[in-house]
């Protein structure tokens, strides 16, 4: 899809003109800070107005370090960021290298999966809220319609996370990406968007953020075995 | 001639029936069954005041208590309380400055407002005299409007029920002319003087050479007579609101059930609205007090206390009451409630609100704030904001911070990784065997603190990937030694 031009380019960036062998235009997108992923996804970043469904192969992989420079765009546009039932504790240092605003993060602490619903269609629905994270089991077609609904009016980006070996469900979510580690990296597979298929997964490295590049060398000074938790095997 | 809005107007809103709204404005709907009335006390109590069931028994204000319950066996009694007619002034006085910047109250039932400046704001006189009645109306008193240019003439007006609006200097001395002279404040022995002499309306009085009047009557009755018609200054001391905002509500009734305080809690949240207008503030913390009834209090029973805070100043009664009303629906009532108390523990500046361009724009409906609606369904512990804190050991280098406080100076963010997740409890990697390997990524990380609180730690931390594929936080032990301790998993970089 090279333009000729770049005044070209300009135009069929309107949102009005629609390209059959494009993706679908959006009307609005938060570019995620990976040129890689902004290609693969329609509008060109991540959706706003609209419910995107995230599914692990395994917790750990940079999943959410995929989203930090895009929701630190969301923070710096003036709006907060709510993050509803995580899994685990959020680690504040490590969300303040990855460039967010602690005092536009709120996270929700829910007892019940339904109080979680709750405030994630809250959430979603607030003109305040930016994005919108909720770690959720819930598979109900009606309920995830009703979220789709709530992110639309409320020109929220909500993801949607399913814990590792969770499926995602068919409905509602115009967006589902598949996360995978792959060689150090992140493979984003994306199984489902407004637009043409597309076959292969994207390769995005997330290592810039929290942890610094990758080491090529095994440390030496490890234990009696370089390169490995020598406890885990002695034992 | 000065111009128009320059020249002073006074409005005057003389509640006749204060004694009886104040314990009628605690319920929705008036009971027509039952006939209510106000009763003086004392040894030989009289009516003081009857609502309109009583009135239909036959049942008059002076009458004796006893011959009233003659006529309706069944009415309700309340004896009269001046403390709270007192507050319901000074409420209405706090609701008045938010439309005019001088109200003075006059005891014992009536609230003057200056509402010069105030007239073309509203949109003329017609709609600001609606504003008024409706706004007293919407409080819980019934009020009656008499405008004039000079307070005196307002309040003589209101207490002879003329509500036609003067608005000319000019006009007064032949608005005030009917009007008796027992509605001028003055003491029974000049009153009966002046009646024996034939003189029983103001203007009679008015038409008498001053000196004269002045020797034979004394000088207030001259001074009253010059306030009203303007020709000499009558000033008042201003009322100035409380620094504090603290209201009680008696309910008419004990109630049983928490989500039947919610026309209560509305009458209170309404006047709070009004005194954070009055001094241009927001709240950030307030608390509902549930007093129970006394028998209970006496078993030992604490009121019922409902703390709330709000994350930002707010001031529109539809917010405030929207996350009161949530608030209450999960408290459990031990016993039956009397009365509600509404304090105000914190405020915020908070601007006004500019009237609506267009007649579309309602500054009545907002949008109750998303973490507002949360906390208020979920509890304030439930909705939380992180921090970052000054400490060495990981586990200790955050802290949950409340939403709504002032953030703190942020604390300094170390250099070395830091994982997205961080778990509970570092989970030993002992049981964890693998075939293949972890690889260290980066590290060791040295952190060693904490020796002076018992919860000290010596730990060397490593970035490690799994092999299947999990990038994770992990640490050897060293508190009883270097190089023999066991590994624990701390974080996921997520």
């Amino acid at each position: 899809m090279a333009a000729a031009s770049p005044a070209l380019a300009a135009l069929l960036a309107h949102p009005a003109i629609w390209r059959g062998d494009d993706v679908a235009p959006e009307p609005a997108a938060v570019p995620s800070g990976y040129a890689a992923l902004d290609a693969a996804l329609p509008g060109r970043g991540w959706p706003q107005g609209a419910l995107t469904e995230v599914v692990l192969e395994r917790e750990g992989i940079g999943e959410i370090r995929l989203t930090l420079p895009a929701l630190a765009r969301v923070q710096a546009a003036g709006r907060d960021v709510v993050w509803i039932a995580p899994p685990h504790r959020p680690y504040a240092p490590a969300l303040v290298q990855g460039g967010l605003d602690l005092a536009r993060l709120v996270i929700v602490r829910c007892a019940v999966p339904k109080d979680a619903l709750w405030a994630f269609e809250q959430a979603l629905r607030a003109p305040e809220c930016g994005a919108a994270f909720a770690w959720l089991p819930t598979h109900d077609e009606r309920a995830l319609r009703r979220l789709q609904v709530a992110a639309r009016e409320g020109r929220t980006w909500g993801v949607l996370w399913r814990r590792p070996g969770q499926h995602g469900s068919a409905a509602a979510a115009p967006l589902r990406l598949a996360l995978a580690p792959r060689d150090g990296r992140l493979a984003v597979r994306v199984v489902k968007r407004r637009g043409a298929a597309l076959p292969r997964p994207v390769v995005v490295d997330v290592s810039e953020i929290g942890v610094r590049a990758a080491m090529p060398a095994p440390l030496p000074s490890f234990g009696t075995r370089p390169g490995r938790i020598a406890a885990l095997t002695r034992r | 001639m000065a111009c128009k809005g320059d020249m002073p107007l006074w409005a005057c809103l003389l509640f006749p029936s204060l004694p009886l709204d104040v314990f009628a404005r605690a319920q929705a709907v008036p009971d027509v069954e039952r006939p209510f009335v106000v009763g003086s006390g004392g040894r030989t109590p009289r009516v003081v005041a009857a609502d309109a069931a009583a009135h239909a028994a036959g049942i008059r204000a002076g009458q004796l208590l006893s011959a009233a319950l003659a006529f309706a066996p069944e009415l309700v009694l309340r004896d009269r309380d001046g403390d709270a007619e007192a507050r319901a002034l000074a409420q209405l006085a706090t609701w008045a400055l938010t439309f005019t910047p001088t109200a003075c109250i006059v005891p014992p039932d009536a609230v003057l407002a200056d509402i010069g400046g105030s007239e073309r704001l509203f949109g003329g006189l017609p709609r600001l005299a609606a504003h008024l009645v409706g706004g007293a109306r919407a409080l819980g008193y019934a009020a009656r409007l008499s405008i004039a240019p000079t307070a005196g003439a307002a309040l003589l007006l209101a207490r002879a029920d003329r509500t036609r609006p003067v608005t000319d200097v000019r006009a007064l001395p032949s608005a005030l002319a009917g009007v008796p002279l027992a509605r001028v404040d003055m003491d029974d022995a000049t009153r009966t003087t002046l009646r024996e002499a034939g003189i029983t309306t103001f203007g009679e009085a008015a038409a008498l050479p001053r000196d004269g009047l002045a020797r034979r009557f004394g000088a207030a009755l001259v001074a009253a007579i010059d306030h009203a018609l303007g020709a000499a200054p009558d000033p008042r001391p201003p009322f100035v609101p409380p620094p504090r905002f603290a209201s009680r509500l008696e309910l008419p009734a004990p109630v049983h059930d928490a989500e039947a305080l919610g026309f209560g809690v509305q009458r209170l949240v309404q006047e709070f609205s009004t005194w954070l207008a009055a001094r241009s503030l927001g709240v950030t913390r307030l608390t509902l007090t549930l007093a129970h009834e006394r028998h209970v209090r006496q078993r030992g029973v604490p009121a019922t206390v409902v703390p709330f805070a709000l994350g930002a100043p707010a001031r529109m009664p539809a917010h405030v009451l929207s996350v009161l009303r949530e608030r209450l629906a999960r408290v459990a009532l031990p016993a039956p409630v009397e009365a509600l108390v509404l304090t105000s523990d914190e405020t915020a500046p908070l601007p006004g609100r500019n009237l609506g361009l267009l007649p579309g724009d309602d500054a009545d409906a907002v949008e109750v704030p998303l973490l507002d609606r949360l906390r208020a369904r979920l509890g304030d512990d439930a909705v939380l904001r992180v921090a970052v804190h000054a400490d060495h050991r990981p586990e200790l280098a955050m802290r949950d911070a409340a939403v709504g406080g002032a953030g703190g100076a942020p604390a300094a963010v170390p250099d070395a990784p830091r994982p997205v997740w961080l778990l509970a409890e570092p989970q030993p990697l002992a049981h964890l065997v693998e075939t293949q390997p972890w690889v260290l990524r980066d590290g060791p990380e040295r952190i060693e603190s904490g020796w002076w609180d018992g919860r000290d730690v010596r730990r060397d931390y490593f970035v490690a990937t799994t092999p299947a594929g999990e990038t994770t936080w992990i640490y050897r032990d060293h508190r009883y030694g270097i190089d023999d301790g066991e590994w624990f998993l701390h974080g996921l970089f997520a």
